[in-house]
């Protein structure tokens, strides 16, 4: 199954479960739940089911293209629901099976794993889940974001398609991927990882990042102000990704990095904040059962063995 | 009349006493996989609160038994009484006095009373009770049956289960640590119907999530579990080993097979962690062994173990020689005949680990550790308490001090480059990977940089002793160190004012005065404790922290400021648990330590000795004799010392006279030599002369001179006893 393939199965699989399939938040963050079809749509009593491909960006865990495991950008693919059905860890498992991984072969175990991000003022309980040893997927109940109590809960998993698909073509280092029948992960990413590393470690313009990053904070403050709580999310997710940079780069000392954190917190709570009032102001558009409902129309019962 | 009332209710009135039925229930709460530490706990409430409840209700019973796995906590009771027996609650009402006036006509209160029980003034009864006779309505009650108080009350008492961290999902409410899926309640063949978190309680489970039964498929629809008996044994057909014990004992009977057939074993050293981690994340526990490439055992094993233990929960293997083998045991929870496809994926995902550990192991060596020292200024040690950078600076200056003070001024240099390196592994890529390889890391990293072997020996074991079993270190460099870094944190801790309360000690403090007790004991260091502490303190001062604590005081008994309570805190109980000291021998010693004495090697010679003469028969008629001595000084306030020999006039004063000055000079030549069970030996000496003494003379004589003699005599026998310690402490064991 090549790269490509699994995307499309993935795709296929969850829309045929209601999920809208959304494309890629065009802009850099470091995880699929920066993405505001996650962040800000697990917010506020509205209703929501998505799937997408997110590109990722880990400025630190950039390797020059040389280690076989890490890459500094990478693809996550991404299900969020809510309200989270019973059902969800056995669809989970049907969707493996979509990807050609018989769960009755393997050795599937969803081991304790409570997520955090500091900079979204988030968390919530979970799993990684493991396949014969291999963590493929994050799989999390979001409790908090932004500072607000979520109710309902929304669950979010987390797939690493990389894994997942070195796992299937049985490779041992991600550039021997086949991102399609003729063409390798490598072909199409490694330089970028190369030159990604070199600026991100070498190269990146402290001062003027240090820069972006202030303008960046102040334009989200004042377009809060404003009440244009989308625009002011691109530039509190921005600041997140200039953190990142400035973190690899080694600009920062550990008390400049909590004051950093902070700040970003702080944008991600206003936007919250303000992203909730916006949808009570609409009326909550999704409630009125347009979109991602119902949940009776989900199949599955608990420990259904996959189709 | 009123007693013959209040004895037990003549049997024709009572329920005939017949035989209970009984019968059995199961509870089971079913959820999405929990995280493997709260099982046990859990299991073990569940047993608590069960017991309580069934108690409360009046439900006898024979045994509890528990069951837990990832995806469900279970409780079976068996010989549970089918039905409540009847009863008879008794009510108390207003006294006599009140209920009925003069002419003996109930009173307003006692038809209040009676109204409120549904009951006539005259059906009521009477009771003697200490304040005076009252009204008293007894009704008789009916049993419910069993399954009735569970269905009413089990959902009222599973909110009772408490866990560390625990979530929603849904509606209900319901705070539990994953999503409860299912709840089995069943009394007898009869399931038990009620709602909770969302979910009807019933009699259907579900088995393993993978393993199904292949004949019939019903893991599809759920399995029924016939009656609470029959529970473990319809788990296990549908893969589900419920009892965690039997899940233990095919785990370690795996292990012991596989390690057996590889001609190894496995490898100990947090062996029962690991094996408690398999057996509570495992339904259907499995071992599979699988190797690695022969290559990886040039990277150091520690940290080829800490890969297989902390990232993937795998077991590691030693040859009978204590050699690591390429190989790994993993438990799965899959068990099929054909493995294989689940071994090579545990293979590969081992190897990119192994990967990854090498490449900081070969990156971590190209900068040498003296190199990263300027680095750890941007590791904060703790807000207030500045840098690791600032804390190597305090530590290699106390570590020097140490040395001169230990006499061993020849290690200073070996001592002072040790604490320089010592923090410097943690900004290694290593150790940022693997916390628990700190020191080792370091031990690994000094050597290749070509750094003296007593200098990197002593980085790798300062952190011991870091269990209460873990031995102290080995080196005079390493145990240096590793009370440097102690005595800094404590007086960093303490002068900033940070000091753990009742349970909470974030920083470990307890665990390092405890350290620095264990070593200085154990290591026989002649150190004054509150000296080093004040020069520890010092530097911090030095460095700009702000005080938020007490100043150092000298290490005393009783109401000191808190490091030096703490310290004698943790001395006591390492006095108690691992010397097995009598807590009064601990007080005799103590209260006489003062900074002269405050050397905690000193401290244990003291009480050893002490500790020893206790059993010694002449030793409690010695105190007692003491005592009496002590008292009469004490109360008289006496402070004169001057004896004129011509005032005394009896022999037994004499004789004491002389015992004291002959055993005066010994004792003090004994303590100088700190000959701790010498000096009690003499004071033994004294035990006739002094008994004799206060059988020969009353010390309150009529001749005021006479008496003021006497007692400056017994106030001489007090210097002496307390020159050792306070020795009215002691409380006198005999008859």
């Amino acid at each position: 199954m090549t790269v490509q393939h699994l995307i499309l199965s993935l795709h296929q699989f969850w829309s045929q479960h209601d999920c809208i399939i959304c494309q890629p938040y065009d802009l850099e963050k470091g995880a699929g739940t920066f993405n505001p079809a996650t962040f800000l749509r697990a917010l506020g009593p509205e209703p929501w089911r998505a799937a997408y491909v997110e590109p990722c960006r880990r400025p630190t865990d950039g390797r020059y293209g040389e280690n076989p495991n890490r890459l500094q950008h990478y693809y996550q693919y991404q299900v969020v629901i809510k309200p989270c059905m019973d059902t969800i860890q056995s669809l989970y498992l049907e969707s493996l099976s979509a990807l050609g991984i018989d769960p009755r072969k393997h050795d599937i175990q969803f081991r304790q794993d409570d997520w955090e991000s500091p900079t979204l003022g988030a968390w919530g309980l979970g799993w990684e889940v493991r396949l014969d040893g291999m963590e493929i997927t994050q799989f999390t109940y979001f409790q908090e974001a932004g500072g607000h109590t979520l109710d309902p809960v929304t669950v979010e998993l987390t797939y690493g398609t990389e894994r997942i698909a070195m796992y299937l073509q049985e490779v041992d280092n991600v550039y021997d991927l086949r991102w399609s029948k003729d063409v390798s992960y490598g072909d199409v990413f490694h330089d970028s990882e190369v030159q990604f590393s070199r600026y991100h470690f070498e190269v990146a313009d402290i001062v003027m990042i240090r820069t972006m990053f202030d303008s960046c904070e102040a334009e989200c403050r004042t377009l809060l102000e404003k009440g244009l709580v989308l625009p002011a999310y691109d530039y509190c997710m921005k600041t997140s990704h200039l953190f990142n940079v400035l973190d690899a780069r080694g600009a920062l000392s550990v008390a400049e990095r909590t004051g950093y954190i902070g700040r970003v917190r702080g944008l991600a709570r206003g936007c919250a904040d303000a992203y909730v009032e916006r949808r009570k102001s609409l009326g909550f558009p999704l409630l009125a059962g347009s979109g991602a409902r119902p949940v009776a129309s989900f199949q599955g019962t608990p420990n259904r063995p996959p189709a | 009349m009123s007693s013959r009332r209040s004895t037990p209710v003549p049997a024709k009135k009572a329920p005939k006493p017949k035989r209970l039925s009984t019968t059995s229930f199961l509870l089971e709460i079913g959820s999405e996989e929990l995280p493997w530490q709260v099982i046990q706990p859990a299991m073990m409430q569940l047993a608590v609160l069960m017991k309580g409840f069934l108690a409360n209700h009046r439900l006898s019973h024979d045994r509890i038994q528990t069951f837990g796995t990832p995806r469900r906590l279970a409780v079976l009771v068996e010989g549970l009484a089918a039905m409540q027996p009847s009863t008879l609650r008794e009510t108390l009402g207003p006294s006599k006095a009140v209920a009925f006036d003069a002419q003996g006509h109930p009173t307003k209160a006692a038809e209040g009373f009676a109204k409120s029980q549904g009951m006539d003034v005259r059906e009521l009864e009477t009771r003697d009770t200490p304040k005076g006779v009252y009204l008293c309505a007894v009704k008789h009650e009916n049993g419910l049956p069993a399954a009735q108080v569970l269905t009413d009350h089990l959902p009222h008492l599973l909110p009772q289960l408490t866990f560390p961290k625990t979530m929603r999902w849904n509606a209900s409410g319901v705070r539990y640590p994953r999503p409860i899926r299912w709840v089995v309640a069943l009394v007898g063949a009869k399931a038990l119907s009620f709602d909770f978190a969302g979910v009807r309680s019933g009699a259907r489970s579900w088995g393993h999530r993978f393993i199904v039964d292949e004949k019939s498929g019903e893991a599809s629809k759920g399995i029924r579990i016939p009656r609470p008996e029959e529970y473990e044994m319809t788990l296990a057909d549908y893969g589900v080993v419920a009892d965690p014990v039997w899940r233990r004992d095919t785990l370690a009977g795996q292990l012991a097979r596989l390690a057996r057939s590889v001609k190894g074993r496995v490898y100990q050293a947090n062996h029962e962690e690991l094996l408690e981690q398999a057996v509570f994340s495992l339904e259907c526990p499995n071992v599979v062994c699988g190797t690695f490439d022969q290559a990886y055992l040039a990277v150091p094993h520690e940290v080829l173990i800490a890969s297989m233990e902390e990232h993937q929960g795998f077991f590691s293997v030693v040859n009978r020689k204590g050699e690591l083998l390429p190989r790994f045991f993993a438990p799965t929870n899959m068990d099929m005949i054909n493995m294989e496809l689940i071994r090579v994926g545990n293979e590969r995902v081992l190897a990119a680990r192994l990967a990854d550990a090498r490449y900081f192991f070969d990156e971590d060596r190209k900068v040498k550790l003296a190199d990263r020292v300027q680095e750890l200024r941007g590791v904060v040690f703790h807000k207030k308490l500045g840098s690791l950078y600032d804390k190597t600076q305090r530590i290699m200056n106390l570590v020097s001090d140490l040395a001169e003070a230990g006499g061993v001024p020849e290690m200073v240099a070996s001592c002072q480059r040790a604490a320089f390196l010592s923090k410097a592994d943690l900004v290694t890529g290593m150790v940022g990977e693997f916390p628990t390889l700190q020191g080792v890391m370091g031990e690994k990293y000094a050597a290749h940089d070509g750094e003296s072997v007593e200098v990197s020996q002593a980085i790798g074991e300062y952190y011991r002793p870091r269990t209460p079993d873990d031995a102290i270190p080995e080196t005079t460099v390493g145990r240096f160190l590793s009370l440097a870094d102690r005595l800094d944190t404590l007086a960093a801790f303490f002068h900033a004012g940070i000091v753990p309360s009742g349970s909470e000690d974030p920083f470990g403090l307890r665990r390092s005065a405890f350290g620095v007790i264990r070593i200085v004991v154990e290591a026989g260091l002649n150190l004054n404790v509150t000296d080093v502490l004040r020069r520890a303190e010092g530097l911090v001062v030095e460095q700009g922290v702000k005080a938020g604590g007490h100043p150092f005081a000298p290490l005393r008994a009783g109401s000191g400021p808190p490091l030096q309570q703490f310290l004698e805190d943790r001395l006591r109980y390492y006095g108690r648990i691992v010397a097995g000291y009598r807590e009064d021998v601990m007080d005799s010693v103590l209260a006489r330590a003062d900074d002269a004495t405050c050397n905690l090697r000193d401290l244990f010679l003291r009480m050893d000795a002490l500790q020893a003469i206790t059993s010694r028969r002449a030793f409690d008629s010695l105190i007692v004799g003491f005592k009496r001595a002590h008292r009469i000084v004490e109360k008289e306030a006496w402070t004169d010392r001057t004896v004129d020999a011509k005032l005394l006039t009896h022999p037994t004063e004499r004789t004491l006279r002389e015992s004291v000055e002959t055993a005066g000079r010994a004792v003090g030549q004994a303590l100088d030599a700190r000959d701790y069970h010498g000096a009690l030996k003499q004071l033994i000496g004294l035990k006739s002369p002094i008994d004799q003494f206060f059988d020969g003379v009353l010390v309150n004589a009529p001749e005021l001179d006479v008496r003021a003699n006497r007692l400056s005599l017994l106030r001489q026998v007090d210097d002496l006893f307390s020159a050792f310690g306070d020795l009215s402490q002691i409380e006198v064991q005999g008859q």
